[in-house]
């Protein structure tokens, strides 16, 4: 794949999601260095973690209004605890629909406008 | 070892005072503001100079806003600070007040909120995101409430009745920015904001001003306050967002864990509040808060509503002002507002509004952050 990802510091090319995790234990996204939320530990005690982009959804909501004129509506935030812990609030890909809590996710890249690719999360493909 | 304010000497709510909150309109932040606290002297019936510091609550006017405004009411040098603290600007300011008091280093102080409606600002972390520039506040709690319908059974129909009430009250109220009562037709009527959320269901962010003042019982005293007219504050209590299990939804369990430590605090139960004026900017709040201060059991909380356990003149009367939803929300002067609204109630003095025999009354804000600050009063 030879596309520009829009956030190559959150996600990679594979959609798996760009996390950390504290000596503590406890797994975070995205990553930093900065200190954990949960022991306060810093620096080389976090380590990068690649997180599987599988998920359950919590919730999602189609939003028809929005201030930034940039960003098209209607589109729909979903809410995602990750199968490694986290819980992320983004994008979706379809844009006008909301799917049923419990759902399972995952992630997907999808084109934008200016031609990079920015991660979403769908409904996982039943097999 | 640690004390609570309780344990410090007694402080009292003495004078209340508003701008009432209203659309955004050329009004100076000045003209708001002075209005508010000279409506509180006379409340309080004692001059400016009796006042020994104030704390100015405000988010939206940028730096340093308080002097120019407070210069007005004549320069009498007192301690001045300003107070940020998101939604709970307020609330934290009238904490301040209360410690300052309590502790007695000032007999007399005073909290004021006032903003306008500026663009909000907050520096990057330096840590980038998926796509928070593209969940408002209103989305976040639309996905809440599409979580509490789902784990509750709960329709959309029940969850707006919030707003219904709180128009309601907000209709009897002069200082509330709307004042019209709404049906159910109208609340869920107009275009959809997201998911179910439409715009009655939302708090207007307007501006406005709240001022509180209070005082010692030696100042109550020395300056021939009413001590009819004081309301005590009974606990003050302020916490910050820890981790919660994944799924949680942080203002509901922040708002337990601080409303449970304000009750302890003033040895008090739930079941004793007859007012409750809390965070209501999205309909499902009142919901969440109500369980979580400990009303009801979780899921519970539309059946009080739809039962009028929730009404003036109910069980507990919840957002007698209107709340955020129909009082409005102007940010820095909300959570005084609240104080405001809390002893008009222990007075008997709230007219239309009144809540017949209400002796004791709690104050809620959470803040972005987030923080939440609860207060609990009671009359004589």
């Amino acid at each position: 794949m030879d596309a520009v990802l829009l956030k190559p510091t959150l996600y990679t090319s594979s959609g798996a999601l760009l996390g950390g995790r504290c000596a503590c234990g406890h797994v975070f996204f995205p990553m930093q260095t900065y200190g954990c939320e949960v022991c306060g530990r810093h620096g080389a005690d976090l380590q990068p973690m690649t997180l599987s982009g599988r998920g359950t959804l919590l919730s999602s909501t189609v939003v028809h209004i929005h201030a930034d004129k940039a960003r098209a509506t209607p589109f729909t935030i979903g809410k995602v605890l990750l199968a490694d812990g986290p819980v992320v609030r983004t994008l979706l890909v379809d844009p006008d629909r909301e799917i049923a809590p419990g759902t399972p996710m995952v992630t997907a890249l999808v084109s934008t406008d200016d031609g990079t690719l920015d991660l979403r999360f769908a409904p996982e493909p039943s097999p | 070892m640690t004390r609570t304010l309780k344990d410090l000497r007694p402080v009292y709510v003495v004078g209340v005072g508003w701008h009432p909150y209203q659309n955004p309109s050329e009004t100076p932040y000045v003209t708001l503001g002075v209005t508010a606290i000279r409506q509180a002297l006379a409340d309080a019936r004692i001059e400016w100079p009796a006042v020994e510091s104030a704390y100015v609550a405000t988010a939206l006017l940028g730096m340093a806003a308080g002097r120019p405004m407070l210069r007005h009411l004549g320069a009498t040098g007192l301690p001045l600070s300003h107070v940020e603290n998101a939604s709970a600007s307020g609330s934290t300011a009238f904490r301040q007040a209360c410690i300052e008091v309590a502790s007695g280093l000032a007999d007399v102080s005073l909290a004021v909120g006032v903003d306008k409606r500026n663009p909000v600002r907050r520096e990057s972390t330096g840590l980038d995101h998926l796509a928070e520039d593209a969940i408002a506040q209103f989305t976040h709690f639309s996905l809440l409430t599409n979580e509490y319908a789902h784990r509750h059974g709960v329709s959309f129909e029940d969850i707006a009745r919030v707003a219904v009430k709180n128009h309601r009250n907000g209709a009897k109220n002069p200082n509330a920015q709307r004042r019209k009562e709404r049906t159910l037709e109208e609340v869920l009527g107009g275009r959809k904001v997201a998911g179910s959320l439409t715009p009655l269901q939302c708090t207007p962010v307007g501006e406005g001003a709240a001022a509180a003042i209070v005082a010692s019982e030696d100042a109550i005293r020395r300056l021939g306050i009413d001590p009819s007219r004081a309301i005590r504050v009974a606990g003050s209590t302020a916490r910050s967002e820890r981790v919660y299990a994944a799924g949680l939804g942080f203002d509901a369990v922040l708002t337990k864990e601080t409303t449970a430590v304000a009750l302890a605090e003033a040895q008090i139960a739930a079941a004793d509040l007859d007012i409750i004026e809390l965070h209501d900017a999205f309909t499902v709040e009142e919901l969440h808060y109500i369980e979580n201060i400990g009303l009801c059991p979780e899921g519970q909380g539309v059946h009080l509503l739809k039962d009028g356990a929730l009404d003036i003149g109910g069980r507990c009367a919840v957002n007698p002002s209107g709340g955020l939803i129909a009082m409005g929300h102007p940010i820095g002067p909300t959570g005084i507002g609240q104080i405001g609204e809390i002893t008009l109630q222990l007075r008997g003095a709230a007219g239309p509004r009144q809540h017949a025999g209400a002796r004791t009354g709690l104050a809620h804000m959470v803040g972005v952050g987030a923080v939440c600050y609860v207060h609990i009063l009671q009359r004589p």
